[in-house]
């Protein structure tokens, strides 16, 4: 793995901007009235409790959750909610932005090489030897191109996680989301996957990560965000807050996921 | 003995027709009823649920009568086998259209959303993604419905389609010294061997697929 993920991210890289965003589903407010920016090329962690809203704030951003008022900005492409939103847009704002969720996803139906290779052919029209050669390429780069000719189901959890992260790179997108990508692996195999993200980051990538994952936070995170409630509490510095929370809400979600 | 053989067999070939057609009938119609079902305009979608409520809650025997006694065209009635097809390739297409839903309601959800991420559009995402998947899931009820309509097609044998029961109940009347029994034994016995080659054929594609799930 001596070459990057990716290397023309650098110049395709996005920032997120995200303003006043709400969401309720029915009477319970998940988000209330959330703002946030994400600078082109860097890694921001949410953190919080469960139930805090961070894994909903990371699906509006490419709108698999709807918010109820709010604006998304990725790149150049913004998205006002409440109103009707048209098909066109919908599609254009995630097809800057890959996600990773933290149950794979991958299709079950198509060996590892079509799940990376066919998004590319229908979303950005790329021949099949074109697209096939670009899966390989990458899955050549996660240490997986032994695997191109599987299924999904006959790879492990963390070679699921790598191949998910790999189906959306091909792709070029401008920001990476990741939903709790380790939460389903097992500690020693969470690793891997964190390997190829801290990879990832180097790159210059744009990345949002929702995560349990507190020395990835710190360690390879430009900016922390701490939610509770369906708000932002506190968001800065990730060394700084670990070290010296200002809110006391923080300070205890810490010290109960760094004392397990 | 040898004459009961030959005379059920000869019913052989049209059972095996109005299994396949109706079934032909059933898995073609059983899709835009499946759509129908997954409508998100709700009024239109319970229509369809009603319809297909309406369908199965009627015996299939009633059916095939209705059909084929009450259907009339000017002055041509329908024949016993089209009444019979059209009658179990209604039903078909109700009890497929079911099972085609249920195969796409058991998917993760993850699977609708990855493809929603990844930008795909509606029409690959359902054709391509989630299809595949749906027809997976329900193989090995579509097989054992194939299995029941083989048994079922029987009941147009009632309207005077000359299929292997049909020719059982014929012979058994028109040959009062072989026991009444004999016919429909063999029957039996054909209907088994017909029916044990789609089972197997069904256990081993659910095999086949539990391995690349």
């Amino acid at each position: 793995m001596d070459q990057p993920l990716l290397t023309q991210a650098l110049d395709l890289r996005a920032g997120v901007e995200i303003a006043h965003l709400k969401k309720s589903f029915g009477d319970n407010h998940v988000l209330k009235d959330i703002s946030m920016s994400v600078k082109p090329g860097s890694v921001t962690a949410l953190i919080g409790p469960s139930g805090s809203g961070k894994s909903t704030l990371l699906r509006c951003v490419n709108l698999l959750e709807t918010p109820d008022s709010g604006t998304i900005t990725v790149g150049d492409t913004t998205i006002r909610a409440g109103g009707a939103l048209r098909a066109a847009e919908l599609l254009a704002l995630r097809r800057q932005v890959g996600m990773v969720f933290q149950s794979f996803n991958l299709f079950p139906h198509f060996t590892v090489l079509r799940n990376v290779a066919f998004p590319q052919e229908r979303i950005l029209g790329r021949s099949k030897e074109e697209a096939e050669e670009r899966a390989l390429t990458l899955l050549d780069r996660v240490g997986l191109k032994d695997k191109a000719n599987q299924h999904p189901g006959q790879c492990s959890g963390g070679q699921q996680q790598r191949i998910a992260i790999v189906r959306a790179l091909a792709l070029n997108p401008r920001a990476m989301l990741f939903d709790e990508p380790t939460s389903a692996l097992d500690p020693e195999v969470g690793v891997e996957v964190l390997t190829v993200m801290r990879e990832l980051a180097d790159t210059g990538m744009t990345m949002i990560v929702v995560t349990h994952e507190m020395h990835f936070a710190r360690d390879v995170s430009d900016h922390l965000v701490v939610m509770a409630d369906g708000r932002i509490i506190e968001e800065g510095d990730p060394k700084r807050i670990m070290s010296d929370p200002r809110q006391e809400r923080t300070r205890r979600f810490l010290s109960a996921v760094l004392d397990r | 003995m040898g004459n009961a053989f030959i005379a059920v067999l000869m019913g052989l070939p049209m059972t095996l027709l109005v299994t396949v057609v109706a079934f032909a009938i059933g898995a073609i119609g059983g899709i835009p009823i499946m759509l129908g079902l997954r409508l998100r305009f709700a009024p239109l979608a319970l229509l369809f649920r009603f319809a297909v409520d309406l369908i199965r809650g009627i015996p299939p025997i009633v059916w095939l009568f209705l059909i084929y006694f009450g259907v009339q065209i000017g002055a041509v009635r329908l024949s016993a086998f089209t009444a019979a097809v059209i009658g179990l390739g209604i039903i078909s297409s109700a009890y497929l259209a079911e099972i085609y839903r249920g195969g796409y309601s058991t998917l993760p959800k993850g699977q609708l959303e990855a493809a929603h991420a990844l930008g795909l559009g509606r029409a690959t995402t359902f054709l391509r993604i989630l299809t595949p998947q749906a027809m997976r899931t329900s193989l090995p009820s579509i097989t054992t419905y194939l299995m029941s309509l083989i048994k079922d097609s029987s009941i147009a044998s009632t309207i005077g389609v000359m299929d292997m029961v049909f020719l059982s109940n014929q012979f058994a009347r028109q040959n009062p010294t072989t026991s009444g029994i004999v016919p429909f034994f063999i029957a039996a016995l054909v209907y088994l061997i017909v029916s044990i080659p789609v089972a197997v054929l069904s256990r081993r594609l659910d095999a086949r697929m539990s391995r690349n799930a």
